[in-house]
């Protein structure tokens, strides 16, 4: 037997992955930790910088800030076009599941803010959508172990 | 989807993570497969059966047509003409 036949899965808490879909995954997060890097240091610039980034100068760093993030998602619709068939297929259930969750909880906390309730960050809905969208992933996955 | 990949596995005395290998899925993938949890699409399903030297329909047959057959045969043979 060859070692490339029994090295090539890495199991996750979103389940077992091709060395290739490894690759793929690992690409993306390094996008997405340098999105969210550079998001926070934009983010905190402009907020202390004063006068100074109000206007054109501040949409340029948003628009700066934003670069990775575009890398970040051309690489997961990267891994997810090239992803084994049940990988895609969690992925697909979860991202459901992720989006599901966060329109409901977006719309329905509207209704609390009209009702006098606190308003929310935009950024709130957003991580609630990624623990969602974390706990989804291996939620799935253990149906097909 | 009722199929025989565990059956043909054995037989070449595979481990699910060697067939992951040559299928070019995670093990996973073989896992799900084998106990009916996840029904291959069709590249896979014909790469499968490529690998075993099979057809597909060698391999997977669909759930209802599993009882219809084994009815057929044995009751098929005991009746009288």
């Amino acid at each position: 037997m060859t070692p490339e036949l029994t090295a090539r899965t890495r199991s996750t808490f979103c389940g077992d992955l091709t060395a290739h879909d490894h690759r793929n995954l690992m690409r993306y997060n390094y996008w997405l930790l340098a999105w969210v890097a550079l998001w926070t240091v934009g983010s905190l610039t402009v907020k202390h910088g004063g006068a100074t980034f109000h206007g054109p100068l501040g949409w340029a760093v948003a628009a700066l800030t934003a670069l990775p993030g575009v890398a970040a998602l051309h690489a997961y619709i990267v891994f997810l076009r090239e992803a084994d068939e049940l990988l895609r297929k969690v992925q697909l259930e979860a991202l459901g599941l992720t989006f599901g969750v966060g329109a409901l909880f977006m719309m329905s906390w509207r209704v609390v803010e009209r009702a006098g309730g606190p308003s929310l960050d935009i950024t709130t809905p957003l991580f609630l959508m990624f623990f969602v969208w974390g706990f989804a992933q291996w939620w799935v996955a253990r149906r097909y172990r | 989807m009722r199929n025989r990949l565990r059956v043909l596995r054995a037989e070449r005395s595979w481990s699910q993570a060697e067939l992951a290998g040559r299928l070019q899925v995670s093990r996973q993938t073989v896992n799900a497969i084998e106990t009916g949890k996840y029904d291959p699409g069709l590249p896979l399903a014909f790469r499968i059966a490529r690998l075993f030297g099979q057809p597909i329909e060698g391999i997977f047959e669909p759930d209802d047509e599993a009882p219809a057959r084994h009815e057929e045969g044995p009751a098929a043979v005991a009746r009288p003409a």
